[in-house]
């Protein structure tokens, strides 16, 4: 039976060619580091008590963070060493405990204490429990349910679950480097392990129909899985959302601002499920991570495995470039976080480290120039998709009125009109019509932003008029709450 | 060099209080030269490397083969046009911006070049120059600036000058000029012929051979008359994205359209559909002057609209109208109805009901 499908694609988007500075297939493996700052929230769920006290003795893989009231999952020690200090600390944006640990630089780990015996003779109970206690349910964008309050919904819920590797980003890891030789079987053992926790649901691999052969290897391991299926979707930027992976492939409606989970979705990527195979098999904690360094702003691209809790620094000091100045930012090129202070930690939710040269020199004419290496939604630099394009910080022109060529209309995947909603939010026109035409739809993808030829922040316009509707009291709810049967809400508030 | 010369020009603007007032027109040279040192500020961390100047320059790339064509076929004295155009179109959008204090955008570029390309070869240096400060002034300005104009300015000039010197407008044309380098030796052609092809059909119902049409040899507005060269710059146009696909395509669809079951219907009042669209400014305003993005719908539907509106209005007017030619009122006249027809749309689009969905 054949189980590729393809999937038509959303309307808008854009496809992102031939970045330099993509992932190469590599993968190195860095050891424990010297000192790591853990922080106490991590991936989903509120942030968890410390259960460690300064000066205590802690083994890598030892639980330090535990809170079995609230919407959590319990936080590892990546390293063997010596809780040293309990800090404050503002971590994007937001007030987090960290623990930081003095190590000996040991590689060993703790395993979980619990038995090791083949999962297919485990009850649900029992994976789920060593899946909570590992930590790995923390992971996707609303945590993997199970009954350990790890999830706003519970296992039973789950009708869906999508497992995505399409790479739609400027920069993707590649699923290649992921789930070369033994690791492939190990990700089809852990989507198996994850149909015993999760009954109900039906699983989707969504795979870049770039990816043949990887996914012809994965139809043949699948053959016999009824409740699985593998959709192959163009990557399209920004295919790898879950607001845009359930239109694509269930074909319905989604409740934009609200969570996948909330209706009944869980979406995980593919290192996640390679998390759930090593806990559950190998009885590993979640205590490492892989993390890929693209970008020209680094002098090589590999894929680089490390420790939770490790400084940015002592990640990139390596390999970034020396002669220019460049940005780091973090996962996403579109909508990623600077990262300014390199003493920060990596923890789960760290996937790409970006670096791009800050260009600040002014080009002769740049506005004449052919730009074979040049990135555009139209085709005014007359370029070709094999020349390689070289991202840079600069903005490339003057902010100027807008002249409605309503690109950023037909790039949007939501169908809004940001060019419409942002001249009525700068002209302050903040009412009812603003939520008519769908501006809580936004998912903050930036795609207008960024092709807009007059430069216009179109993107951040949509935001402030978000707020400024908040403050008038108005709210996505009266958007989405009538039209939709959403499960897992009252949790879900809580969280956020 | 460049460089230290405008550096120079800021210190003197620095220094003296009263020059303050021209920021804009350094600031303008200075960007017409260098691109911008500024960097993004938060997320999208890059973005497109499009801007509006590469954008109107697009246009202008695409209008080379009609201004090519312009030059071969009525001289020199095209170029002079052209660069009357430029200065006053220049001139009035400079004191604009210094009076109101912002910057000078980059959409004259375009005006100023289109708008004399529309104009009969033997219109007078003058006239050039009041058709395009009043388009500036009144088709541009008086809205705000570019972005928020209503009506095309290069027509609005175009049809100012129309209405206000009729005889200098309609009555006599130049045959152009076709042997060896043509135009490019010489000021301006001698002959003098008194009609285009529409004015031939409506008077005496003769048809000009295709191949004359096609490669210009018929008379015409300076830059509308070599067909070729206007659909390669067209395509180019539409090609980049700078140009959306879906006016001129349905305004020259509904113009064959039209005119096709006119000419069933009627054949002593209504041309032919391929005479009707090889000749007078159809094409042209079709590719350059209807896909204006600021005065033309951004809805999708709304440009479908519109071009299905400018076509039923091109020939109506060319058939029933004293006109011979209703490309240009056809276009401001829709231009006037954009706003109505991208508010209905919205409206139409986010109006509907939404049923419960399930998962």
């Amino acid at each position: 039976m054949n189980r590729i499908k393809h999937y038509k694609t959303f309307k808008g988007g854009y496809k992102f060619v031939n970045f330099t500075g993509q992932p190469q297939d590599k993968l190195i493996e860095l050891g424990a580091p010297k000192e790591v700052l853990i922080p106490l929230r991590q991936g989903f769920g509120n942030e968890v008590m410390p259960i460690v006290k300064v000066g205590d003795e802690v083994k890598a893989g030892q639980i330090i963070g535990r809170d079995d009231e609230s919407i959590s999952s319990p936080i590892h020690s990546s390293i063997t060493g010596k809780v040293k200090e309990i800090i404050k600390k503002n971590y994007f944006r937001r007030e987090v405990t960290f623990i930081v640990i003095e190590g000996d630089t040991s590689s060993e780990w703790l395993k979980l204490d619990i038995s090791e015996k083949d999962w297919r003779l485990c009850t649900e109970e029992e994976l789920e429990k060593k899946l909570y206690l590992s930590g790995v349910t923390r992971l996707g964008t609303c945590g993997i349910p199970t009954r350990y309050k790890s999830s706003i919904i519970s296992p039973n819920e789950v009708e869906y679950l999508f497992v995505h590797g399409i790479g739609s980003e400027p920069y993707n890891i590649l699923p290649k480097t992921l789930l070369s030789g033994k690791k492939l079987f190990h990700f089809i053992e852990g989507i198996q392990i994850l149909k015993k926790i999760l009954p109900k649901a039906k699983i989707y691999l969504c795979l870049s129909n770039k990816e043949k052969k990887l996914s012809e290897e994965i139809e043949k391991l699948t053959y016999d899985f009824d409740w699985f299926e593998l959709a192959l979707l163009e990557p399209k930027y920004p295919q790898g959302y879950d607001e845009m992976l359930v239109p694509t492939i269930l074909g319905k409606s989604f409740p934009y601002g609200y969570s996948a989970a909330n209706i009944g979705i869980i979406s995980l990527n593919i290192r996640a499920i390679l998390h759930v195979y090593e806990a559950i098999v190998e009885n590993k904690p979640f205590i490492d991570r892989i993390i890929a360094l693209s970008g020209p702003g680094f002098k090589e691209n590999p894929h680089i495995k490390v420790r939770i809790g490790t400084p940015l620094q002592e990640i990139i000091k390596n390999y970034l470039v020396s002669e220019t100045r460049v940005r780091v930012i973090l996962n996403s090129l579109m909508t990623g976080h600077l990262l300014n202070d390199y003493s920060l930690p990596v923890d789960s939710t760290f996937s790409h480290i970006i670096a791009i040269p800050e260009n600040t020199t002014r080009e002769l004419f740049s506005f004449l120039r052919p730009g074979l290496h040049s990135y555009s939604y139209s085709n005014t630099f007359l370029t070709l998709k094999r020349f390689s394009k070289r991202p840079d910080t600069n903005i490339h022109g003057e902010e100027r009125p807008c002249i409605s060529c309503s690109w950023c209309e037909e790039v949007c995947p939501v169908g809004i009109i940001p060019h419409l909603l942002s001249k009525m939010v700068k002209k302050n026109m903040i009412d009812e019509r603003l939520m008519k035409y769908g501006i809580f739809n936004c998912i903050g993808c930036n795609l207008c932003s960024f092709v807009c030829p007059s430069k216009i922040p179109l993107a951040k316009n949509i935001k402030d008029g978000q707020e400024k509707l908040i403050v008038h009291g108005c709210d996505r709810t009266q958007c989405i709450l009538p039209y939709f049967d959403l499960k897992g809400l009252e949790e879900y508030r809580g969280i956020k | 060099m460049i460089r230290k010369l405008l550096d120079f020009g800021y210190k003197l603007l620095e220094k003296n209080k009263k020059l303050e007032k021209f920021k804009p027109v350094l600031n303008a040279v200075d960007g017409f030269f260098f691109g911008t040192a500024k960097t993004t500020i938060s997320s999208p961390h890059c973005v497109d490397c499009i801007d509006i100047k590469r954008f109107m320059v697009t246009v202008i790339i695409a209008l080379i083969p009609s201004l090519l064509s312009a030059v071969y076929f009525y001289g020199l004295r095209v170029i002079f046009l052209i660069i009357i155009s430029y200065i006053f179109g220049g001139l009035s959008e400079v004191v604009f911006a210094i009076i109101r204090k912002r910057e000078i955008e980059e959409g004259f570029l375009v005006t100023g070049l289109i708008f004399p390309l529309t104009l009969p070869p033997t219109v007078p240096w003058w006239v050039v120059a009041i058709g395009i400060i009043f388009g500036v002034i009144f088709g541009k300005e008086v809205f705000g600036g570019t972005g928020r104009n209503i009506f095309n300015p290069a027509l609005v000039g175009r049809i100012f000058v129309t209405i206000s010197f009729p005889k200098i407008m309609t009555i006599s044309w130049y045959k152009p000029l076709v042997k060896g380098i043509a135009g490019f030796g010489k000021w301006k052609p001698d002959a003098i012929t008194s009609a285009t092809p529409l004015m031939l059909y409506k008077s005496e119902k003769t048809l000009t051979s295709l191949k004359e049409l096609l490669f210009g040899f018929a008379p015409g507005c300076l830059g509308e008359t070599f067909k070729i060269g206007i659909m390669i710059g067209g395509i180019f146009l539409v090609f980049t994205k700078v140009a959306n696909w879906r006016i001129p395509l349905t305004y020259l669809l509904s113009v064959f359209f039209f005119s096709y079951f006119g000419h069933i219907f009627s054949p002593d009042k209504f041309a032919p559909p391929t005479f009707q669209l090889l000749t007078g400014g159809l094409l042209f305003g079709a590719f350059f002057m209807a896909t204006d993005p600021v005065t033309s719908p951004f809805t999708n539907q709304g440009k479908f609209i519109v071009g299905i509106m400018l076509g039923f209005l091109t020939v109506i007017i060319r058939v029933f109208s004293g006109y011979v030619e209703g490309v240009m009122f056809a276009i401001l006249l829709v231009n006037g109805f954009t706003p109505l027809i991208d508010y209905l749309v919205v409206e139409r689009k986010y109006g509907r009901k939404y049923k419960i969905i399930k998962y």
